[in-house]
């Protein structure tokens, strides 16, 4: 399967299968898509080849080029970098046999908030239940859990979340006091995180957070109309002012790295680019700024006519990004960011987020959820940190979840770096776990591209360095 | 090659064999928390 387009002057060809990526001049990039279907139909010969594209030869494209083109793809195929079949189909039936292990926690340790964002899918903070904080006692069980759950795993996770987790601080600082004290003996090592607005964020808070916390994540939208707008106190007045020089606090004391200041983009800032420009210029080096998932009737909500200026917006923030790199004031986007050479291994790309097997998510008062999206939606409830997950069918729903259980995801060039999409967002919008929300997909998409022709123009920088060095 | 720039990549035939582990981040905890985003997660045993 390949996947090529044209991106910022780079033409990129996207091996699916192998993983592999090429940059290929104008002639390669339409002599692939002769080749694909003869490498289909099994077609391999050479001279077969060239003359099924010989037809491309015209002014520009002289008749050298095209063989040498034609020979160069060959060569790809053979190495098992262009046109390789899919594999992995077989390999997912086996994996959906595995037996799997729970490796990572989302703990809301607070169903309450003191800021009542539009958006927010948890209702204020509460999940539409009640508002609880969950007792050191509940999150000690639900640690037990964990280390109990997780078989042969070392790392294990656990994100303090909410609401606002800062509302409970005593309870993460003695839950992070007792994983400490439990961890080495169990032969695990725990990676704390913590999600926050900022409204409580303070020095001896900052402090711990950068003693324990291995990343944290800091809500903010971007520019202060924007995140005003839609990050109000419940008595309606903005939180920029307060929360912005917290959190510039936190990126430096962090040295800049294990964070990321998380947006929320919608309907009202679809020239979200702006905002990470924002949130660059405030000096953040570890930005993540993402679409909204709302239901269509809500008024903030993306649609679908909206995806063509979010598609430049991507297009407009790659080059912004290049550009700051070039001129030494770089930063992260959290969606750009592609590992093509250490990235996941297939089993990875194939399970998934994780979402009901090895990531769960724990309620104040101990109950489990497949992940924090499904929490206060009843048929969800797997279990609790007493009694396990007792709801083993659901467990097993979430299991066979896969690219390949997904109609959508199998023509898709995407989904070895999406993994299949969010199954919180499948359900929302179409009551099953195995589909895909089409908006997300088609910004996944373009987040891919995008992504992939930063490594390429990277790509480019560097050989021309060395170029000039010798 | 003349035509062809290859990005260095993982093979992911490869890493059939050797792979799934699962000591790797959990997506969901990195910082999405509303997505699904796993071609940025980096490979324990590669990094």
């Amino acid at each position: 399967m390949i996947h090529q387009y044209k991106n910022n002057g780079y033409n990129i060809v996207m091996d699916v299968n192998s993983g592999s990526v090429h940059v290929v001049d104008d002639v390669v990039y339409e002599v692939v898509p002769l080749i694909e279907p003869l490498i289909e139909g099994g077609v391999r010969d050479r001279d077969t080849v060239q003359a099924a594209v010989a037809g491309l030869v015209r002014p520009g494209f002289d008749a050298e080029s095209v063989r040498e083109a034609v020979d160069e793809v060959l060569e790809l195929e053979k190495a098992g970098q262009l046109f390789a079949p899919d594999i992995y189909e077989n390999y997912v039936f086996d994996f959906k046999k595995r037996s799997t292990v729970v490796k990572a926690l989302c703990l809301h340790i607070s169903h309450d908030c003191n800021l009542a964002c539009t958006y927010c899918f948890a209702g204020e903070g509460e999940y539409h239940g009640r508002r609880a904080l969950m007792s050191f006692e509940v999150g000690k069980k639900a640690l037990d859990f964990l280390v109990a759950n997780s078989g042969n795993r070392v790392n294990l996770e656990v994100d303090f979340f909410g609401g606002e987790p800062l509302m409970n601080w005593q309870v993460v600082k003695d839950l992070v006091e007792y994983g400490r004290s439990i961890e080495k003996a169990a032969g695990k090592r725990f990676r704390f995180t913590l999600t926050t607005n900022g409204v409580l964020l303070n020095e001896e808070i900052l402090e711990f957070a950068n003693r324990e916390m291995s990343n944290l994540v800091l809500s903010i939208d971007g520019r202060k109309q924007v995140h005003d707008r839609m990050r109000p106190f419940r008595g309606g007045q903005g939180s920029y002012d307060l929360i912005v020089p917290k959190f510039q606090r936190a990126a430096e004391s962090r040295g800049q790295m294990n964070y990321y200041v998380r947006g929320t983009f919608t309907h009202y800032n679809l020239d979200f680019s702006e905002d990470v420009k924002h949130l660059a210029d405030l000096g953040f080096q570890q930005i993540s700024v993402e679409p909204v998932v709302a239901q269509p009737s809500d008024p903030y909500a993306i649609r679908q006519e909206d995806l063509p200026i979010l598609r430049e917006e991507y297009d407009k923030l790659a080059k912004e990004i290049l550009a700051r790199r070039e001129a030494g004031k770089g930063f992260n986007f959290f969606h750009f960011m592609i590992d093509l050479q250490g990235g996941p291994c297939v089993a990875k790309r194939l399970s998934g987020c994780g979402s009901g097997t090895e990531y769960l998510a724990v309620t104040p008062w101990g109950d489990l959820y497949p992940c924090h999206q499904f929490v206060g939606q009843e048929q969800f409830k797997m279990g609790n940190v007493d009694e396990g997950i007792t709801n083993t069918a659901l467990r097993d729903e979430f299991k066979g979840c896969n690219v390949y259980a997904k109609e959508k995801c199998r023509e898709c060039f995407a989904k070895f770096y999406c993994s299949g999409g969010c199954a919180a967002n499948s359900y929302n919008f179409h009551g099953n776990i195995n589909d895909a929300y089409e908006i997300g997909c088609e910004l996944e998409r373009k987040r891919v591209e995008c992504a992939v022709m930063i490594k390429a123009a990277e790509a480019e920088k560097e050989e021309n360095r060395e170029d000039e060095e010798e | 090659m003349k035509h062809i720039k290859t990005l260095t990549t993982r093979d992911l035939k490869k890493s059939m064999k050797k792979g799934g582990c699962g000591e790797c981040q959990t997506s969901c905890q990195s910082a999405c928390k509303t997505s699904c985003t796993v071609g940025n997660q980096s490979c324990e045993k590669i990094k």
